[in-house]
């Protein structure tokens, strides 16, 4: 049993979709460390403002500093409403001059005396970013380094890098959506050939042995070219075999008919009782083998035509006259009524005429050998959507039991009275292969034994 | 009768011409598809016998050249192909009728008979219909309502007389003479014998044979009762 592996469209697509997935990942990664580099600068920019505003303010007032906060500083921290400030201002000896005395820069910040410095920290369990600033005092009596720490609370940039992050996001989103939508389109519109194939493939008839004619892509083509090497070597094949069993169907069945034919002219009268009798013989075993190779040959016959003949359209009624015309002896015992009986319009059924034929043919042939005793009747029945060829008789019948093994080959229903041969096995096989079956209904009081061909009809409109 | 047998195997020719001699036709047995086609482009016969493989000619060759040439004598095809390459099948070739090989030479003799007697009946297309029953005199077919039921030659013609005149009583020695003819000896018991094969292949219709007792039969139908 052959697996089916995921379809190559899936594979592609996915591999695909995995493709862009990974470089929108790497994408939005370095989008959020530009978007969070771009708002600790935006806003680093404005904590250092505010740090020079308030050293600007510093003045030496009676050899003290005197600290008065502009008011300029804190609108520029205003600039991030929400976020809260921490400062102190640090005289050079170390006091606070003012501010938060708990506020501490966590580098050294004699380093800010060339310029600002800007470190990530937390105060008091928030997360904030620092900035120390220092200025020079020039009075001699203080001389030395003031330094201004401010920290501020990071809500404004988060609020900003998470702005500028879902802006990248959506960006990236939308391009990545545009390639896997141009993918499944470029991979369908790649894989077209492909279906068409299949298609093509699908719905051939089974009996097609042409060679397939579609036009493929360059990559196809191995295949297409080897479907048809093998579709014309089973064809080369298959007229070989029929062309055996016609050659071999002539050549058995001349000398057969020359055989009964000499046989026939010998004159019995002339003959003593015991010479008549192994002539007898000779007769019986001539036509046995006459109706054994028929049969042999017409099994063959069948069998293959299924594999080259395409089915069409055929009327039941039509077939199965010709087929009771056929299998009706002219010669038959005149005290044996046979009777034909079908309804007016034609059934029509998806089939092959000389096979059905044949195996109807073979179903009469066995009830006029085997099963009549007095009368035969042939019918046409239409039951729902199915037509059934009956072959009634008045003879003992098969028993049911026996019915499984009569449509097998070279199976005698009794022994004694030799086998049934091919007959009902190729009228079982044409059945199965027309989607019908072969069957057997047993004597009622009214209906003698029935061996009946169940085949479903076309369709409703053409027997209305 | 005049039969043309063109049959290229000698021991089946042989048998089939005995045959048919021995039962007072004349034969004319060729072996060459081409020299047999060249015989019946002047020569008339009562009945064709053709082979199908047949060296020169083949048998469908022959029938569709006969054919085209407007000639309607009946044609009996023997074949011994298994009918698969046969394409166009005899019987739409203008075959009035075929054997396939190897066949029975009873069947042979009658099914010769019954085509050489549709000849000589000529191409009269009259149906006679007594309740349902339906008798095509040129098809020589009878039909008992759907029921397409074969007669013998002889129940043919005594139906045929029976349903000409329905009703009519039929003694039994003008049943006899009208089917029987003069040369051939029956006696009055083979009347009842047809009567009672003809009256079981009409089981079921709506006309029955009714024994008039002393007098004779008639045909009647049940519409008329």
């Amino acid at each position: 049993m052959q697996r089916t592996r995921r379809s190559l469209f899936a594979r592609l697509v996915i591999r695909v979709a995995a493709v862009l997935a990974g470089g929108a990942a790497i994408l939005m990664t370095a989008a959020w460390f530009y978007a969070r580099a771009a708002a600790d600068e935006a806003y680093d920019r404005l904590l250092q403002g505010a740090a020079i505003q308030i050293l600007d303010s510093l003045v030496v007032e009676e050899g003290r500093i005197a600290v008065d906060l502009p008011p300029s500083a804190f609108e520029l921290l205003g600039l991030a409403p929400r976020d809260k400030i921490f400062y102190r201002v640090v005289a050079p000896d170390g006091a606070t001059l003012t501010g938060y005395e708990d506020l501490d820069f966590p580098a050294d910040v004699a380093n800010a005396r060339t310029q600002a410095l800007f470190e990530t920290a937390s105060f008091r369990g928030l997360p904030v970013r620092m900035v120390a600033a220092s200025r020079a005092i020039a009075d001699p009596s203080i001389g030395g380094w003031a330094n201004v720490l401010i920290a501020q609370t990071t809500e404004a940039r988060q609020e900003l890098t998470t702005e500028l992050t879902t802006r990248a996001l959506v960006l990236v989103g939308v391009m990545s959506l545009l390639a896997l939508g141009g993918t499944v389109l470029a991979v369908r519109y790649s894989l077209r050939p492909l279906d068409a194939l299949g298609d093509t493939l699908r719905r051939r008839d089974s009996q097609d042995l042409t060679p397939l004619a579609v036009d493929v892509p360059r990559e196809l083509s191995p295949f297409v070219e080897s479907i048809n090497h093998f579709m014309r070597r089973l064809d080369d094949r298959l007229r070989l075999l029929q062309r055996f069993i016609a050659d071999s169907a002539h050549q058995i069945r001349t000398p057969l008919t020359a055989l009964s034919a000499q046989v026939s002219l010998i004159d019995e009268e002339a003959l003593s009782d015991n010479d008549r009798r192994h002539l007898n013989r000779v007769k019986n075993r001539a036509s046995e083998l006459a109706r054994f190779t028929t049969q042999l040959l017409n099994h063959a016959m069948v069998i293959h035509r299924f594999d080259s003949v395409q089915l069409s359209p055929v009327d039941v009624v039509d077939v199965a006259r010709k087929a009771f015309r056929a299998a009706v002896p002219i010669t038959i015992d005149p005290d044996i009524v046979v009777s034909f009986e079908a309804p007016p319009q034609a059934l029509m059924v998806l089939g092959d005429g000389l096979s059905l034929r044949e195996a109807i043919v073979n179903v009469i042939d066995n009830s006029l050998r085997h099963g009549v005793v007095s009368s035969l009747a042939v019918r046409i029945v239409r039951r729902g959507n199915f037509v059934l060829v009956e072959v009634e008789d008045d003879g003992p019948g098969i028993p049911a039991q026996d019915w499984p093994q009569v449509t097998r080959r070279f199976v005698s229903s009794k022994s004694g009275e030799g086998s049934s041969g091919l007959g009902f096995a190729i009228a079982s096989e044409v059945a199965a292969t027309l989607s019908g079956a072969l069957g057997f209904r047993e004597p009622t009081p009214e209906t003698g034994f029935t061996v009946f061909l169940e085949l479903p009809l076309l369709d409703k409109r053409s027997a209305p | 009768m005049r039969i043309l047998l063109v049959e290229d195997t000698l021991d089946v020719g042989e048998a089939i011409s005995r045959r048919f001699e021995t039962i007072g036709h004349t034969v004319d047995w060729q072996t060459d598809g081409r020299a047999a086609a060249d015989i019946l482009d002047f020569t008339e016969y009562d009945l064709v016998i053709l082979d199908v493989m047949l060296p020169g000619m083949d048998g469908f060759s022959i029938l569709k050249r006969l054919r085209d040439g407007g000639s309607t004598v009946p044609v009996l095809v023997l074949t011994a192909r298994s009918e698969i390459d046969d394409r166009v099948g005899a019987l739409d070739l203008g075959a009035d009728d075929y054997l396939v090989k190897p066949f029975d030479f009873r069947e042979l003799e009658a099914r010769a008979r019954v085509l050489m007697r549709r000849r000589a009946g000529g191409e009269a297309t009259n149906v006679i219909v007594c309740g349902d029953v339906l008798l095509d005199r040129s098809q020589r077919s009878v039909k008992v309502g759907n029921r397409e039921v074969p007669l013998k030659r002889r129940e043919m013609t005594l139906l045929e007389i029976l349903a000409s005149r329905p009703g009519r009583v039929f003694s039994k020695d003008q049943l006899l003479d009208q089917i029987f003819g003069f040369d051939e000896p029956a006696g009055p018991n083979a009347i009842e014998l047809y009567v009672g094969r003809l009256r079981k292949k009409l089981e079921g219709a709506k006309a029955r044979i009714v024994t008039i007792r002393g007098v004779g039969y008639q045909l009647v139908s049940d519409a008329e009762d």
